[in-house]
């Protein structure tokens, strides 16, 4: 608030000031009638294509934004099983088991390199706890966590709620090779064990001579 | 006409008026409750309009029927009185509020002139005197109900009412000054079909006092620059917070009803009510449309008045009231009548006054317009090409993120 002094240069000041501001007002209000409604007429357009919605839409809004934090989604194409994320959900509702697997690098999401050691046996996601804070998806290294953009996933009971990313026969068959793979490594290390152990005996001929 | 029939076939006359009185009050309630449904929705579509928004579209088609079913809904809900409330007091007043506004009916014309329910010779003094209802009626809600906020707006309501309505009754007294009259239809046939012979536009004091009588209009009816006494983030809705169903349907009807009153008393006796050039004179559906149009005009002002305007705190709306508006409505008073003296003699001064008020006005109306252009650009701004973490472009669709690229073979023949 401005100090109050008694001067009539004020009073008239205040009067002038008074009505100028509301002329501007007054004009900025009738300028945003001619604009178009910004509002999306939600249950009636499909917000997720842009082509039906510039149909009969004229705002400036372009469907959902890519940063919306909808649903989560795992590619797991590209999951390393690195349980971060289940680590880093304050609400525990990621739960994962892996076991090994072979060995790959690619690529992830965000151009940083990735080793993946070990495959999941189980990804399930229980949506109906999550409170989309997004804290799963920032430390993802490759990835493979990510909200989609999608809201509408209101099912009829509270299990189809925890969504499960990797199907009983994908996780048979990773816990398969996992076995084989122990096997593998068994195999592998008796072998090197073996070779060691004759090279042992070898080794120190030479300096006896 | 009505009257005579009547008496002609055996009715006493003192009845027959009665009966007459009864129909014209019946048609002008009826014709408040549908005004009032109607412009409720109007105002939100163009409330909706100010803020880029759409408004009420799904009942009838955009959104028209919406205040049959706000109407329905309000009358079908239960209309429940607080304990401890003066059950009496309690259920009369809405119907007092009403009373007030369907009373100034009686001497709003309808276009030409003589048009109103009746002629009264003090018509002016009557409308400012009916509308002083509304304070008692609020006064009486508040203290009924037994609730503070209620209290509190009813106090609010009468403070602000009472204080308003002398710049009102003193905004109104130069165009009294140029009629020479209190009756309203001496009023309307004082002007012409022409804005210079406007009463609004007649001399700089006369339009004074119509700004200071719209001013204080939309402070007497409670609208929203002014909405203190029904403040819902202070009082949840002032002495309206208790009632509900159809009582509360009753306290919106003349909310919305006041804002016929108000453009109708503005554009009678400020803008030329319904006359008609020379040509068309006689018409009277013309005339009535005129003055119709003139009337939704001044309640568009209103409603552009209500989306535009912040609030007052109370007492910044007590001391524009007593330190601002009355001190101008005595300056137009009384510059009214000096220029009355002035200008006693030479009819040749009050018509160029009048034809360089006219010129004046247009030429400030064009430079709002031209304000209205440069405001117009500066919103135009597409709201995606503000910066954001994500790149507008992106944001379209035009940028796609960085894909994600497997590249598993490379390392396979390690294995």
């Amino acid at each position: 608030m401005t100090p109050k002094r008694s001067s009539f240069g004020t009073y008239l000041n205040n009067l002038v000031n008074g009505v100028t501001s509301m002329f501007e007002g007054m004009s900025i209000t009738l300028a945003s009638m001619f604009f178009r409604a910004q509002t999306i007429q939600y249950p009636d357009v499909n917000i997720h294509s842009n082509e039906e919605l510039v149909k009969d839409y004229k705002g400036n809004l372009r469907g959902m934004p890519a940063n919306y934090r909808g649903m989560l989604h795992v590619d797991m194409e590209i999951c390393t099983a690195c349980m971060i994320c289940m680590k880093a959900c304050p609400i525990d509702c990621i739960a994962i088991t892996n076991v090994k697997c072979d060995k790959r690098t690619f690529v992830g999401v965000g151009g940083k390199k990735a080793v993946q050691t070990r495959a999941a046996t189980r990804f399930d996601i229980d949506l109906g706890k999550c409170m989309f804070c997004g804290l799963c998806s920032l430390p993802c290294p490759t990835g493979a966590i990510h909200h989609t953009t999608q809201f509408e996933f209101v099912p009829d009971n509270l299990e189809a709620l925890v969504y499960k990313f990797v199907t009983p026969q994908e996780a048979q068959k990773a816990e398969a090779r996992a076995k084989e793979i122990e096997v593998e490594e068994k195999a592998a290390k008796a072998a090197k064990a073996k070779a060691e152990a004759e090279a042992k005996p070898a080794e120190p001929q030479p300096e006896n001579n | 006409m009505l009257i005579q029939t009547m008496t002609s076939l055996g009715i006493p006359e003192l009845i027959a008026q009665l009966i007459y009185a009864l129909l014209v009050a019946f048609l002008c309630v009826n014709f408040i409750a549908v005004y009032a449904g109607v412009i409720s929705v109007v105002e939100r579509r163009v409330a909706a309009k100010m803020q880029s928004r759409v408004g009420p579209n799904r009942v009838g088609p955009q959104g028209s029927l919406q205040w049959l079913a706000d109407g329905i809904k309000l009358i079908l809900k239960e209309d429940l009185i607080p304990d401890g409330a003066d059950h009496f007091l309690f259920k009369l007043a809405p119907f007092l509020m009403a009373m007030g506004v369907a009373g100034t009916f009686a001497v709003i014309p309808w276009g030409p002139a003589n048009s109103a329910a009746s002629d009264m010779n003090v018509g002016i003094l009557y409308l400012i005197s009916i509308t002083s209802l509304v304070v008692i009626a609020s006064l009486m809600a508040g203290w009924a109900s037994n609730n503070k906020w209620s209290l509190i707006g009813g106090m609010r309501s009468a403070a602000m009412i009472v204080s308003y309505e002398i710049p009102v009754a003193l905004g109104l007294l130069p165009a009294i000054l140029i009629a020479g009259s209190l009756n309203m239809g001496d009023l309307v046939s004082a002007q012409g079909w022409a804005p210079w012979d406007w009463i609004a536009f007649n001399n700089p004091f006369a339009l004074l006092g119509f700004l200071l009588f719209v001013t204080g209009s939309v402070a007497e009816s409670n609208r929203t620059p002014f909405d203190l006494t029904e403040a819902e983030s202070e009082l949840v809705a002032g002495y309206a917070t208790e009632y509900s169903g159809f009582r509360f349907a009753v306290y919106t009807l003349a909310e919305f009803a006041n804002t016929w009153v108000v453009g109708a008393v503005c554009a009678a006796v400020f803008l030329g009510a319904g006359q008609l050039p020379p040509l068309l004179e006689g018409s009277i559906p013309l005339s009535v449309a005129v003055f119709v149009g003139k009337t939704m005009f001044m309640v568009f002002v209103l409603m552009w008045f209500r989306w535009t305007l912040p609030r007052f705190r109370i007492d910044q709306m007590m001391e524009f009231s007593w330190k601002y508006m009355l001190p101008l409505s005595l300056v137009a008073f009384l510059g009214q009548a000096v220029y009355f003296l002035w200008t006693w003699e030479s009819e040749v001064a009050r018509i160029m006054v009048s034809h360089l008020m006219v010129l004046v006005f247009l030429g400030l109306f064009f430079y709002f317009l031209s304000r209205t252009m440069v405001n117009f650009k500066h919103q135009a701004v597409a709201v995606n090409s503000y910066k954001t973490e994500i790149d507008y472009l992106e944001r379209m669709g035009i940028l796609k993120p960085v894909e994600a690229v497997v590249v598993a073979e490379e390392e396979e023949g390690k294995e």
